[in-house]
């Protein structure tokens, strides 16, 4: 029987301060005055911390940080051979333990995504299993879905615990938070105290309804084979994808997406092998060094996207859709492209159209 | 007043058969929200609309998307502008990216646009919006319960409580009366007045502490319609090496300084740039504070008459005082 | 280069980079050192073919890695080798000069001026007043902020 607690809204900040003496705590904040938009930061006094709303970047940068430094080189000449070079490389990560607080079901999928392909294959990413290691989730029922969710079209729901450490339902001005794991209760001390049976039992109430609820309209988990059967429509990319501008913000604030870059930065001696974020969005993301692209086009990169999403990730992982159903690249786009209408469009025969 | 969604499906109709496509708004994924329309077949002319919504430049796919400088047949490309969007296309024009003769504009005056972000912070809970416009000074949002009114200075984006050009100043056909600029000459650069009064150490902690939130997702470059080097952007090419992959302050910092001043004398301030900010950055300061420049040094606003050509771009022997 | 705020403080070197003509500029530096002029030693010539090379992107670039000052030196306008690189440069290289204060960045930290090749004393002049007026404001602390790596490299 898992330990259940109640804290007050007014004592989240010294529930916070506790934690950070333990560990780093990363919580939705604003962006800055007058501004809407959210995003995961170390906690700290001076920031507000906005639970009331999905942050318009995922916190996939806790796990997998937008640029990470793999290994820092250094030429050295050899003191007694002046002809010969050394080269020194150090590749210490110095990784602390992280609660990221405060995030929702879908942001947390996106790491049960990221663990498939960086854990579970046939190599395993040292960087991001350190970090992954070291990260706790306490995570927040959701209740505040608007028109660009989708969770449960993509096999999740507000109420889903998967993945998280600790689970946090909004009750009484407060909240009550249970432990889901070990790892979890570890930290049930340092949060509040027991929480009353009347609000154990509201926040029950809650998860059952929450349960019962559909965020998102149909089932974009089949649509693997509607995928290939209406690849080589270009007429339908087109249609779909001309208002594309091909930033990247969609792939940038998706907790799904996990493609990056390895750079080497250096000058003169010293230097650093980086791995940054990519963009499947971007004409650089399969440019070759013969200078040949096979998807010179924005219609063929945005195919790609979708095919990776809803149809090649299943099938190479259990029909695990690479998607949260978050809506943040719907929010976020320039152009309000949205994602699940191409899924849906899918199935339409070409001779259905017109 | 009349209904301008259906008088403009109703004049491209009439002249759908001259024209390869038809670029223009239709409604978006929720009620508020609009998107680009690529309108290539007559049939589907019923899905453009006009509104408070429709803030989107369509200047910006005319040489990115349509390489509209090469036309292989007789047809046109007709394009829907708001003031600030004729703007960009007189510039496009000054510069030679597309020929007038290609495009058929259909020019909407236009009362401003409205900023989701801002309309959320007034009002987060909004649903079942049905319509979206603008009664005088204020914006109208009809909800299935009931009507929420908003005075306008409070939910527009922040190019259009300064916008001086409402009216299109380029056009084959004007669709609505024309309309008074909500800011004159002399307000145009309020905003940039507002930095200047913050002393040179506070000005850079301004712009360190907003320009620190950058993800460099390029959608700034993107989204402008002047920004036409597309994959070969020395922001993003390996020789010569401009930016590293770091994402140091250092770095966005100088991504923004190059994204600027390559629009030295060429931004027609239409304000994408900061309408499709993820992290919400001002960046549209930045260039108005070179237009400004450019205007007071060499008496010149980019986009206004098609004849001229943007000032840094040429010389004058005899220029004096420089 | 700048690593810490402490020690760029205590730096009593600092560094100017200095972009000069070939055909006027260069040689004027090139005079004032045949006839011996004393001058400042904090100035790194950059040698390039024209003012009209100049991109402003240079300046800003070295301004926000942390060099001190930067100075641009060419032909006289209507003297140019090429005969307009200079009226091309001008225009920029002011509008840069009118910027940079709007970023935070001191505007004397830039100074753009136009020597030809015999004017060595004129040359002195220049690189002893920009020297002077570096050293008035100070080391340049450069840009940070908080997605600074923790890790620096020692020449970032």
């Amino acid at each position: 029987m898992s330990e259940k607690i109640f804290i007050a809204q007014g004592e989240l900040t010294a529930m916070l301060e506790r934690l950070s003496k333990e560990m780093d705590v990363w919580v939705p904040v604003e962006m800055g005055d007058e501004k809407w938009g959210v995003r995961f930061l170390p906690y700290h006094r001076d920031n507000v911390v906005v639970l009331d709303r999905q942050s318009t970047i995922s916190p996939k940068n806790v796990v997998f940080p937008q640029v990470e430094t793999l290994l820092h080189f250094r030429y050295q000449k050899d003191d007694n051979d002046p002809s010969k070079q050394r080269i020194d490389l150090e590749d210490r990560q110095d990784v602390s333990s992280v609660l990221v607080f405060g995030a929702r079901p879908c942001d947390v999928r996106g790491f049960l995504t990221f663990d498939q392909v960086f854990l579970n294959g046939r190599y395993k990413d040292p960087y991001y299993e350190q970090r992954r290691k070291k990260t706790l989730f306490a995570t927040l029922l959701c209740d505040t879905e608007d028109s660009a969710c989708f969770c449960s079209s993509v096999g999740s729901s507000p109420g889903d615990k998967e993945g998280s450490d600790l689970w946090m339902v909004s009750v009484d001005d407060g909240y009550v938070i249970e432990a889901l794991n070990e790892r979890g209760r570890k930290l049930i001390p340092l949060m509040g105290k027991q929480a009353a049976p009347e609000q154990i039992e509201k926040a029950q109430r809650i998860q059952e309804q929450v349960n019962s609820k559909r965020v998102g309209e149909g089932d974009l988990t089949q649509s693997a084979k509607d995928f290939t059967g209406r690849f080589t429509d270009m007429d339908y990319w087109r249609d779909m994808i001309s208002k594309c501008i091909s930033c990247g913000i969609c792939t940038f604030v998706c907790p799904t997406c996990y493609c990056f870059n390895i750079t080497d930065e250096s000058r003169d001696l010293e230097g650093e092998r980086l791995r940054s974020w990519d963009s499947c969005m971007f004409y650089h993301y399969t440019l070759e060094a013969s200078g040949h692209n096979p998807r010179p086009e924005k219609f063929e990169r945005y195919r790609n996207r979708v095919g990776h999403k809803f149809s090649y990730f299943p099938d190479k992982y259990n029909g695990m859709i690479s998607c949260c159903g978050c809506g943040r690249c719907i929010r976020s786009c320039p152009v309000s492209i949205d994602i699940r209408r191409i899924v849906y469009q899918l199935k339409e025969a070409v001779d259905a159209r017109v | 007043m009349e209904d301008k969604t259906k008088t403009l499906q109703r004049e491209f109709l009439k002249v759908f058969e001259k024209l390869e496509v038809v670029l223009g708004w239709e409604p978006g994924y929720d009620s508020l929200h609009a998107t680009p329309s690529f309108i290539r077949q007559a049939q589907d002319l019923n899905r453009l609309v006009w509104n408070p919504l429709c803030s989107q430049n369509l200047c910006t796919y005319l040489v990115k998307t349509l390489n509209a400088s090469v036309r292989e047949d007789d047809k046109k490309i007709g394009i829907c502008v708001k003031g600030c969007d004729s703007r960009s296309l007189v510039a496009l024009i000054q510069e030679k990216f597309v020929t007038r003769e290609t495009l058929y504009i259909v020019g909407i005056p236009c009362e401003g646009t409205v900023d989701w972000r801002r309309l959320m912070r007034l009002e987060p809970s909004l649903k079942d919006v049905q319509e979206v416009h603008i009664e005088g000074n204020e914006l109208d949002v009809e909800t299935a319960q009931k009507t929420y009114r908003f005075p306008l200075q409070h939910v527009l984006e922040q190019r259009c409580l300064h916008c001086r050009y409402p009216n299109p100043i380029i056009y084959d056909l004007l669709i609505g009366e024309l309309i008074t600029p909500h800011a004159s000459d002399d307000q145009a650069y309020g905003d940039i007045e507002k930095i200047e009064q913050y002393s040179l150490p506070d000005r850079l902690k301004f712009w360190e502490k907003e320009l620190d939130r950058c993800i460099r997702c390029y959608a700034c470059r993107n989204a402008c319609p002047l920004c036409v080097c597309r994959d070969s952007c020395i922001a993003e090419t390996r020789s010569p090496k401009w930016l590293a992959q770091r994402c140091d302050l250092k770095e966005k910092f100088f991504y923004h300084m190059i994204h600027a001043m390559h629009l030295a004398g060429r931004c027609t301030e239409c304000g994408e740039c900061e309408r499709v900010c993820p992290v919400e950055i001002p960046v549209t300061l930045i260039k108005k504070k070179l237009n400004q420049i450019v205007k007071e040094l060499l008496d010149y606003e980019a986009g206004i008459d098609p004849q001229k050509q943007p000032p840094l771009l040429t010389f004058d022997p005899s220029e004096k005082g420089i | 280069m700048v690593n810490s705020k402490e020690e760029s403080t205590t730096k009593k070197d600092l560094l100017m980079v200095g972009f000069l003509c070939n055909w006027c500029s260069y040689g004027g530096a090139d005079t004032a050192g045949v006839c011996r002029f004393n001058q400042p030693t904090d100035l790194r010539i950059i040698r390039i073919p024209c003012t009209g090379r100049m991109d402003p992107l240079f300046v800003v670039k070295a301004l926000i890695y942390g060099a001190d000052g930067v100075l641009v030196s060419g032909c006289h306008p209507k003297d140019c080798h090429y005969n307009k690189g200079n009226f091309y440069a001008r225009r920029r290289l002011e509008v840069l000069k009118q910027f940079l204060p709007f970023m935070g960045i001191h505007t004397d930290r830039f100074r753009y001026t136009w020597v030809s090749s015999s004017e060595g004393q004129l040359w002195q002049q220049v690189v002893t007043e920009f020297s002077e007026t570096i050293h008035g404001l100070g080391p340049n602390l450069g840009v940070h902020g908080e997605s600074d790596a923790k890790a620096a490299m020692s020449f970032f």
